[in-house]
């Protein structure tokens, strides 16, 4: 099952490759059909995973390399499930709004199935190699997408961020490697690994702790380490946009969710130091997107600030701080992918990112201007979006640990507020003379819908999220429970 | 039947409610934009009316079933909201004191209902009328049924705003909202004495319920301290002195309110609520006795400034209030049954007379008796009385001047500080001058734009973006020093040298 999802989209992209028609209409089609069955794929997982059952569910193993001690072992939890699904909404959101691409269809819909592919490796692996593996491999299509289809800077931008992820993803392989080397029977498989990790002294711990979180700090973003991600975001093209803000960093809070599992102390023993990090990037982030008036650099940066809260849920390490924090994985990954979306779009028609030019869109585009304003009400976390019920797990989690530090998250939120409403407002401003905008069209608005009715559908109720996730993140607490 | 009979007073909770429906029906007619026209009238009085009559038949039944069955008493029946130990609940307290008053006021309302039908046909605010009219009967049933704090609140806020509506009744004329915000705020302060009163019923009893207050055993001091915010309350709301000038002004409202606000009704909620706490007023004679001093000196304010009056309309009132300075006297003195005969017996008749005052000119052909000889040659006294003592005139220069003053001071220090500090929408200036959207104002915001200007420099300095970035520069470097050392390697004699190291090490 877990390797039908992983492949499936591998196929898609063979057959888009060699499909013998040169209308983009088809091509498009074809994407969706293949975007909807992994959507379909994971709803089937959904309904076949229980909750309460065992920790890691649907896990099917099998020797890759045995003198190495890799195996092909894939397996989903509750967080990883979530993830999952969100991959495949976002993806089938990518395709939606690519139905009028200027030039390189066929590149992009075939990369864009292969970015998938990895992408559901990596939340599915239950090996560190294969973990590794599929890690890399989304790196490949995104350079390529961002390198050829990018915004005018592109090139700077791609090299720029596959410098950055690779050199991370370096030091996550040589702490990897040394893990291996005290993992007993010298295996890769994740509890094989974990079980190695912590009989380990702390110092060992601690040292191959930073190689690892050096690693996903950078995909994250955390803040010293988020130099690629502004120009990545602005000079993507938007699905990439949605894709990179939506899932990729996602990836960075999943592997060290994975990682805190595996080398506990080490993680006790930073606890505070990543709690900084975070509200570092929290501030970091908002006040920088405070200062753009490109939106789409705006939103770059409210990405830093609101994974900043995602990071800040993990190092609390109660069940709170978790749920708080995979909810905000995905509340994050739905707002920011309606805002790159909405912003994507009005670029297109526009050939401008500057808030300046979208005056007056109420007037213009309404539906644009809805969408502009409910991404960024979502952002903000608004109660009744997704976000509110993160950030205040986020928030009550926080505060057991730290207590009044938590106030930095606060600050944070307030700063989001200020940039969000300034927005808005301007959306009500009189319209400069003399530009039309041609407003979504109907499979636009579809895919803007879809992310708008998940945000509301999970800020109302998100108790099946909670059940659905609430299993695992007990199971990670319980590991921290007693320090 | 007499079976039946003892089950009625689980409906008594129906009372406050009839009318509080009837006037959210008519209201949402109105909203609905069914409320014009000749057409819309019979329905909307017809609601109110029933209201009425099913809340006095109801109340009737209690009293017949009182007959067998004996006083029903205190009754809870739902608990309204709870948090920790504090606890609200729908009670009521149905005793020898709130049943005559509940039944005979239902009667008056019923038929102030009646006789505004006709009174009010073709205003314009006919619906209006209507709606607050139930409000109020809601209200008053809730203050004089209640068998705790909170619900007498809630019925005498309930009556509050109900009077300021109406008094308020022909907002267009500048003269009725001026009297309606005086008579609101005047009665305000009677407001927050009550609710100093239940806020330490709450904190030292821990109950709002009257049983559990009537019985709790309070320090004498403390006690005092609570009956005088109920006592502040009464006063407000019954017009004594000093808050007597409010009910002057109160009359502009239709003569059907005026008859039952403050004719015969609401006039006598503060009354009621000494009647209620009779059996703690028993424990303070002081207070007693300032209770009686005030009534006397209430009745004598009013008489006197009574005897001057010219218009029918304020010669009843002053009559009213002097009545109600002498119920106050009876209960200073303890006699509080007698105050309750009174109080029922003065409000019917009151009633009668105030829906009767639009007539009043036709029933009497006489001219009224000019004031006595005895005040009129007192020069001193029949000024004062004409002006009413200045109290009016005085509280506005006491309170309400000095009031406005440090409003204008505030407003100055807002505007001259606080607004600049906080900065205001529209006023900021740009960051940096090519992006003009983003702006500051105020502390905050120049502090937000100070640290935003200092990691923006650190963002384009330090990361890869700039072209001589620091990072980038070391970058170099390092590419620099790797390069040599690799050309250096791939020279034959370093090649060997490095060979040999490794067998070195090897060996």
């Amino acid at each position: 099952m877990l390797k039908l999802l992983v492949f499936m989209p591998v196929f898609g992209a063979l057959l888009l490759a060699v499909f013998p028609v040169r209308r983009m209409q088809l091509l498009w089609r074809l994407a969706l059909f293949c975007a909807l069955a992994s959507v379909l794929l994971s709803a089937l997982l959904v309904a076949r995973f229980v909750p309460a059952g065992e920790a890691v569910q649907m896990f099917e193993s099998r020797a890759w390399n045995a003198r190495l001690g890799s195996h092909f072992a894939l397996g989903i939890d509750g967080i990883s499930l979530a993830m999952v699904v969100l991959t495949a909404i976002l993806t089938l959101v990518a395709v939606l709004v690519s139905r009028q691409m200027d030039k390189g269809a066929r590149l992009y819909f075939v990369l864009l199935m292969l970015l998938q592919s990895a992408m559901f490796g990596v939340f599915t692996a239950r090996d560190w190699s294969l973990f590794y593996v599929f890690w890399e491999a989304t790196l490949l299509p995104l350079f390529f997408m961002i390198d050829r289809l990018g915004g005018e800077n592109r090139q700077r931008a791609a090299l720029n961020f596959f410098l950055y992820t690779l050199g991370g993803s370096v030091f996550m392989l040589v702490a990897l490697l040394f893990l291996y080397d005290a993992a007993p029977g010298h295996s890769f498989a994740m509890p094989d690994m974990a079980e190695g990790g912590r009989g380990l002294p702390l110092n060992m711990q601690l040292l191959i702790f930073a190689g690892l979180f050096i690693g996903f700090a950078v995909k994250m973003p955390v803040v010293p380490l988020h130099g690629w991600l502004p120009l990545a975001h602005v000079e993507a093209p938007s699905p990439v946009s949605i894709l990179l803000s939506g899932v990729l960093l996602k990836m960075g809070a999943y592997g060290l969710i994975r990682a805190a599992e595996t080398l506990p102390g080490a993680f006790l023993a930073v606890q505070d130091w990543l709690a900084v990090l975070a509200l570092l990037s929290l501030l970091y982030g908002a006040l920088l997107a405070w200062r753009q008036q490109d939106l789409k650099a705006m939103v770059a940066y409210s990405s830093i600030s609101h994974m900043g809260v995602v990071l800040l849920g993990i190092a609390a390490l109660n069940p709170a701080g978790l749920n708080g924090a995979v909810l905000q994985m995905v509340a994050h990954g739905l707002a920011a992918a309606l805002l790159f979306l909405v912003v994507g779009l009005l670029y297109q028609r526009t050939h401008s990112r500057d808030l300046a030019d979208y005056g007056g869109l109420l007037g213009r585009a309404p539906r644009f201007a809805f969408f502009i304003a409910f991404g960024l009400l979502a952002a903000i976390g608004l109660p009744a979006s997704a976000g509110f019920i993160a950030e205040l797990h986020v928030l009550i989690g926080a505060l057991q640990r730290w207590g009044l530090w938590v106030i930095c998250l606060g600050v944070a939120m307030l700063v989001g507020a200020a940039y969000g409403l300034r927005v808005i407002g301007h959306l009500y401003r009189p319209a400069p003379a003399g530009c039309e905008i041609r407003d979504m069209t109907r499979t636009e608005t579809t895919a803007a819908g879809l992310l708008a009715a998940g945000i509301l559908l999970l800020g109302i109720w998100p108790a099946p999220l909670l059940t659905l996730v609430g299993g695992s993140t007990a199971r990670i607490a319980a590991l921290f429970a007693g320090g | 039947m007499i079976i039946l009979l003892r089950d009625v007073t689980e409906w008594v909770w129906l009372v406050p409610l009839l009318p509080l429906l009837a006037a959210l029906v008519t209201g949402g007619r109105v909203l609905l934009g069914r409320g014009s026209g000749d057409a819309a009238e019979p329905l909307t009085e017809r609601l109110a009316e029933l209201a009425a009559l099913a809340s006095l038949l109801l109340l009737l039944l209690i009293d017949l079933s009182v007959w067998w069955h004996g006083w029903p008493g205190h009754r809870v029946f739902v608990t309204w909201f709870a948090a920790a130990h504090w606890q609200g609940n729908i009670s009521f307290l149905l005793d020898a004191l709130s049943l005559p008053v509940a039944t005979l006021t239902a009667l008056i309302g019923w038929l102030v209902v009646r006789f505004s039908a006709a009174y009010l046909h073709r205003e314009a605010g006919f619906h209006r009328f209507f709606i607050v009219l139930s409000l109020f009967l809601a209200g008053i049933q809730g203050v004089l049924l209640a068998g705790n704090g909170l619900l007498l609140f809630l019925g005498w806020e309930m009556c509050g705003v109900a009077s300021f509506l109406l008094i308020g009744y022909a907002w267009q004329r500048p003269r009725a909202t001026g009297n309606a915000l005086f008579a609101f705020v005047t009665n305000r302060a009677g407001d927050a004495g009550l609710l100093f009163s239940l806020g330490l019923a709450g904190f030292w009893v821990g109950s709002f319920e009257w049983p559990a207050l009537f019985d709790a055993q309070l320090p004498l001091v403390d006690l005092r301290v609570l009956v005088l915010g109920f006592v502040v309350a009464a006063l407000a709301k019954s017009a004594q002195l000093p808050f007597t000038p409010w009910i002057a002004r109160a009359l502009e409202g239709p003569t059907p309110s005026s008859a039952i606000f403050y004719g015969a009704v609401l006039v006598h909620a503060g009354v009621f609520l000494l009647l209620r706490l009779e059996p703690l007023l028993r424990h303070l004679p002081d207070v007693m006795a300032g209770l009686l001093l005030i009534g006397a000196l209430t009745a004598a304010y009013t008489w006197l400034c009574g005897l001057v009056q010219t218009d029918v309309k304020s010669a009843l009132i002053f009559a009213t209030v002097f009545q109600v300075g002498l119920m106050f006297v009876a209960i200073g003195l303890g006699w509080t049954t007698l105050a309750t005969i009174h109080l029922c017996l003065h409000a019917a008749w009151r009633t009668w007379q105030f829906l009767l005052a639009p007539s009043w000119l036709v029933l009497t052909r006489d001219r009224p008796a000019p004031p006595p000889r005895w005040l009129a040659a007192n020069q001193w006294l029949y000024t004062a009385a004409l002006q009413r003592f200045w109290l009016d005139k005085l509280g506005l220069a006491l309170l309400a001047a000095p009031t406005e003053a440090i409003a204008r001071d505030v407003r100055a220090l807002e505007e001259s500080f606080i607004d600049r500090a906080i900065g205001e929408p529209g006023r900021g200036h740009a960051v940096q001058p090519d992006r003009p959207l983003v702006q500051a104002d105020g502390l905050a915001g120049r502090l937000l734009a100070g640290v935003s200007d200092l990691l923006q420099r650190i963002e384009n300095r330090l990361l890869l973006r700039g072209r001589g970035g620091v990072a980038e520069r070391l970058l170099r470097e390092a590419g620099r020093w790797l390069q040599t050392l690799e050309e250096l390697l791939e020279q034959p004699r370093y090649l060997m040298m490095a060979v040999m190291a490794t067998f070195v090490v090897i060996l």
